[in-house]
């Protein structure tokens, strides 16, 4: 599903630049739920952001499910990441002004979704995420866990082949992190890939696969034993 | 453009932000009732000098005999220039394609009497065509005719005061005024809108006149229009080379200003309209200056807000939104605030100008209106202001790299 061959990225800092990611080689197939780990500055965001072709890289391969991601026009990468990816962040970046369900109908809406269809479509997947009850009420009526889930439902919405997390239980308290990450779980269940950027453990131990990042290289790539969030929720 | 989402957004930001959207728009609905109300003024003072000349036809040329001021051909300064019967047959066999309708003039003050009802007024003889240079409006009866001419008919055309003075209620036509002695039968009554001492005169052939008082060939002036295909320059030649010949005609130096007086309509005409021009110019240049203020004004709210609203525009980026639709966001919203608030300020302008423009009749200053092209040009200014007033921060909000816009964790 991801493949990704020695992929660099560096930062200009004023006169001198920093080099970020230094040779990533890296894969995923699909239905993983990989955990990407990293103290800060080890460089797992920006190799999230390349991912999510929020960012470009400056020399490697990015191959997203057979279609290579490079010399990207804002527009094209506008579309690839309507069509390929889900985006879930630490601050959920909900529209304030927006509904929940305008929330998780906005990347339909960027997919030319009719008006209709739009809204029966995002309150599916409000149900799924167990909030169809506050589906008219606005982010900020809604508490830290109800918000990173209705961001859930929105990534969701659009069907992605990969879902990035980025940090997605960060700004959220243990318990509420553990429901979000059972539904990360049901969702991989459903045949969905994954990849959740985190530095918690416990949260990494929650995916099937844990990636180590340090300085910019791969240190450390196992696959381990999932542990269900279930049994804490 | 017409998509009901798009709008949708729009009404929310613009509800979400009330101040800002008020601010905004007053700037540019308070340009736009300048821009009105200075065009407006404009027009009012082209209507008022308008209407001091428009009782007579603006091809008009009038030829008054005068004193010489300078010896020529034998004849000491001084000389008074007397126009006769023959100077009218002259210019009108000198000029045949030029001249419209040609008349000559003879005033004089007059004594009227009808039963006890007596009063002062101007005659003046003419012939008929003199109805047409002036344009005068007979509201009963008749001005006279060529018969009349030839006949030397006794007959008058009064004013509407005349009549009022001289007939009260009683019906005029038909009746017979003791005019110095002599008495004229009443064919007509003409009026004349806004100008009350040009109903105190008394119309009457040129001929019927130089027979009944003096038995004398003199006129006093030549009145006449000109072929009215004729524009400024041909005008303008026409009255020099009528002026040459009745110099000749009458002895008088070609230098001599004052011996022989033409005076062309078109002159003041030409005048008083490139003197509005300037204005009309004028004002149109400050009505865009401060509408450009009102522009700017937009446009750095806009930018402003693109700023409050990075880190939204970067979220719709990730979600897939082309740089397209959110240029197009920001465009509609400017657009809107523009249009929508230069309506109210056309529209206010013009409520303004209905109430009171009618009531406003100076002689300099009169009915200030708009024209409907002035509004379709204003709005299609606004519309253009809203686009370009976005254009700006709609580039800058479309180049937001989603990934600047989202890292402020």
């Amino acid at each position: 599903m991801i493949e990704i061959k020695d992929l660099h990225k560096s930062y200009k800092m004023g006169s001198n630049s920093l080099h970020v990611l230094k040779g990533i080689n890296f894969t995923a197939e699909a239905g993983e739920l990989v955990a990407i780990m990293g103290s800060s500055g080890s460089g797992k965001s920006t190799l999230l952001n390349i991912l999510g072709m929020l960012d470009g890289a400056d020399s490697g391969e990015y191959i997203l499910d057979g279609v290579p991601i490079k010399d990207l026009t804002e527009t094209k990468a506008a579309q690839y990441r309507n069509k390929f990816l889900g985006f879930i962040f630490q601050s959920f970046n909900l529209i304030n002004y927006k509904s929940a369900l305008e929330n998780v109908a906005l990347p339909l809406y960027y997919q030319k979704v009719g008006r209709k269809e739009r809204q029966v479509k995002a309150l599916s997947y409000l149900e799924r995420v167990g909030l169809k009850e506050w589906a008219t009420h606005l982010p900020s009526e809604l508490s830290g866990g109800q918000k990173q889930r209705v961001a859930i439902a929105r990534a969701m919405a659009a069907e992605p082949k990969v879902l990035l997390a980025d940090e997605p239980t960060g700004a959220l308290d243990s318990t509420t992190s553990y429901e979000v990450m059972d539904l990360i779980q049901k969702i991989n269940d459903e045949g969905n890939t994954i990849l959740v950027v985190t530095h918690e453990e416990d949260i990494a131990h929650m995916c099937k696969r844990i990636v180590h990042l340090k300085d910019g290289v791969i240190v450390e790539d196992k696959k381990i034993k999932q542990v269900r969030a279930e049994q804490y929720v | 453009m017409f998509d009901r989402d798009i709008w949708q957004e729009i009404f929310h930001t613009l509800k979400n932000n009330k101040l800002r959207t008020f601010l905004t728009g007053f700037s540019v609905g308070w340009a736009i009732f300048i821009l009105v109300m200075l065009l407006a003024s404009v027009n009012g003072m082209q209507n008022g000098f308008t209407n001091q000349f428009n009782d007579d036809a603006t091809n008009t040329i009038f030829i008054r005999p005068g004193t010489t001021s300078k010896a020529y051909a034998g004849f000491e300064k001084g000389r008074r220039v007397q126009f006769k019967n023959d100077d009218i047959d002259y210019i009108r066999k000198s000029f045949p394609e030029d001249i419209e309708y040609l008349s000559a003039r003879y005033f004089n003050g007059t004594s009227a009497r009808y039963k006890s009802e007596t009063g002062s007024y101007r005659v003046q003889a003419v012939h008929p065509e003199f109805q047409m240079i002036e344009k005068i409006l007979v509201t009963n009866g008749r001005f006279f005719n060529d018969a009349d001419l030839t006949n030397k008919s006794k007959v008058a055309i009064i004013g509407r005061k005349v009549k009022e003075d001289l007939f009260k209620k009683e019906d005029a036509l038909g009746k017979f005024v003791e005019l110095n002695g002599s008495l004229f039968r009443v064919i007509g009554i003409f009026i004349d809108e806004g100008d009350d001492n040009a109903e105190r005169r008394i119309y009457m052939p040129i001929s019927t006149y130089q027979r009944t008082y003096g038995n004398t060939n003199d006129i006093s002036a030549i009145a006449l229009t000109y072929n009215p295909s004729y524009d400024l320059t041909k005008a303008l030649e026409f009255s020099g080379r009528l002026e040459d010949i009745m110099k000749r005609r009458h002895k008088v130096s070609p230098e001599d200003q004052s011996g022989v007086n033409v005076w062309n309509y078109a002159e003041a005409f030409d005048d008083i309209s490139s003197f509005s021009a300037v204005l009309n110019t004028i004002s149109i240049g400050v009505g865009f200056l401060i509408l450009i203020a009102g522009i700017v004004g937009i446009g750095n709210i806009m930018v402003f807000t693109i700023k409050e609203r990075t880190k939204e525009i970067g979220v719709r980026k990730a979600l897939g939104a082309m740089p397209k639709q959110i240029i197009n966001l920001v465009l509609l919203e400017s657009t809107f605030i523009t249009t929508l608030s230069g309506f109210i300020g056309l529209i206010f302008a013009w409520i303004i100008l209905s109430l009171i423009g009618p009531n406003i009749n100076t002689p300099a200053f009169s009915n200030p209106s708009v024209s409907l092209s002035t509004v379709v040009t204003a709005t299609i200014i606004l519309i253009v202001a809203g686009v370009l007033a976005g254009l700006i921060p709609a580039i800058k909000a479309a180049n937001v790299k989603p990934i600047v816009a989202l890292s402020d964790k």
